[in-house]
């Protein structure tokens, strides 16, 4: 790495990746290191977010999760020891969050219509790029009128994907690239989806 | 069955290929708010992590609250309510706070970029904030005497 850095010795965590880069912030941040704990939340909110989301939550509510699940990492720290159970406890910390029943309703507006009112219309664009908008439209409200337990572990099993969220993968016992056969319902369940929409289109 | 494999093959598309689009969705269309991660950071910028986390109510009413300047808004941790009434006056708010159960405890407002500030509230557990800057706010309350201080914080909002 070439880029410009302050007189500061580069921290222990330098140049490692995945399982191992967040090990070494966990350890760091249990010793009140600040900047291991920047790291952290730069590299899992992604993950923090999806699980959210995949519980149902909008967009809104899913914000104020993450930043309570990181706060409540951070205020007790010490009780994880294990850096390699920071995933699943990421994971499960935020279902806990985003089903908690006290204070928090779940909203009554599909969360399809959110996202797909977002989506680029279809009128100005050239046609090919309509149809693949469209189709868009249409595996994502499939996607999104999966039960919550499929929709978190696609979106987990497309992050264990990543080179970056390997620890993802261990956390759910998922070798790389592999299809189990929950998930293989699940993508059953969303094709079935599929069709019908299409059908009554 | 149906003539949708005409717009795109979506009669039977394989797990490989609606992995992707997942993928792609994730990404593009619902990927984690910009400035997420910076507010998070905001929120743990903390002189001492040891605290309690609050959560937001979320009232009908709270979507008008968001950016929007003006309105009640309520958190709740275990055993404490804190309700806070805004007002616009200009750039600035006031805001105005009630705690339950009452007690003269102390507050703080930290605004990103515009420092804290802090007040008790009475008896009654009422407390005003004037001249508070919008912008990502988190607000803390301090519990509990010496010999047992609690400090309960909320994730941060944008008011």
């Amino acid at each position: 790495m070439t880029d410009v850095r302050t007189a500061e010795v580069d921290p222990p965590w330098e140049g490692l990746t995945g399982a191992e880069l967040h090990a070494a912030c966990m350890q760091a941040a249990r010793e009140g290191n600040r900047q291991a704990m920047a790291r952290l939340v730069e590299e899992l909110t992604p993950l923090v977010w999806h699980v959210a989301r995949a519980n149902g939550l909008d967009r809104a509510v899913a914000e104020d999760v993450v930043q309570t699940v990181w706060l409540a990492l951070f205020s007790q720290l010490g009780k994880l020891r294990d850096p390699k159970a920071l995933a699943a406890w990421l994971i499960t910390t935020t279902r806990r969050e985003a089903t908690h029943p006290f204070g928090r309703r779940l909203q009554p507006v599909p969360l399809s219509d959110e996202v797909a009112e977002a989506m680029p219309s279809t009128q100005p664009a050239p046609e090919d790029e309509a149809v693949r908008a469209d189709r868009d439209r249409r595996v994502w409200r499939a996607f999104v009128r999966l039960p919550h337990r499929c929709q978190e572990l696609l979106r987990l099993t497309v992050l264990a994907g990543r080179a970056e969220y390997q620890l993802v993968a261990e956390a759910l016992r998922m070798p790389r690239g592999s299809v189990g056969p929950t998930r293989g319902r699940c993508l059953d369940q969303m094709r079935d989806l599929l069709t019908s929409e299409g059908g009554s289109r | 069955m149906n003539d949708v494999g005409a717009s795109g093959g979506l009669a039977s598309p394989d797990d490989g290929i609606l992995l992707a689009d997942i993928g792609r969705f994730l990404d593009e269309l619902d990927p984690p708010p910009d400035d997420l991660v910076q507010r998070v950071q905001f929120a743990l910028a903390l002189e001492d992590l040891d605290v309690e986390v609050a959560r937001w109510e979320r009232m009908d009413n709270l979507a008008g609250v968001r950016g929007g300047g003006t309105g009640t808004i309520t958190f709740t941790v275990s055993d404490l309510t804190v309700m806070i009434n805004l007002t616009k006056i200009g750039k600035l708010h006031r805001i105005d706070g009630w705690l339950v159960p009452a007690g003269q405890y102390g507050v703080e407002v930290r605004v990103a970029e515009h420092g804290t500030s802090s007040t008790t509230a009475d008896e009654g557990g009422r407390f005003v904030l004037d001249n508070v800057p919008r912008g990502t706010t988190q607000i803390l309350v301090h519990l509990g005497d010496v010999s047992c201080r609690r400090t309960v914080v909320t994730p941060t909002v944008v008011l």
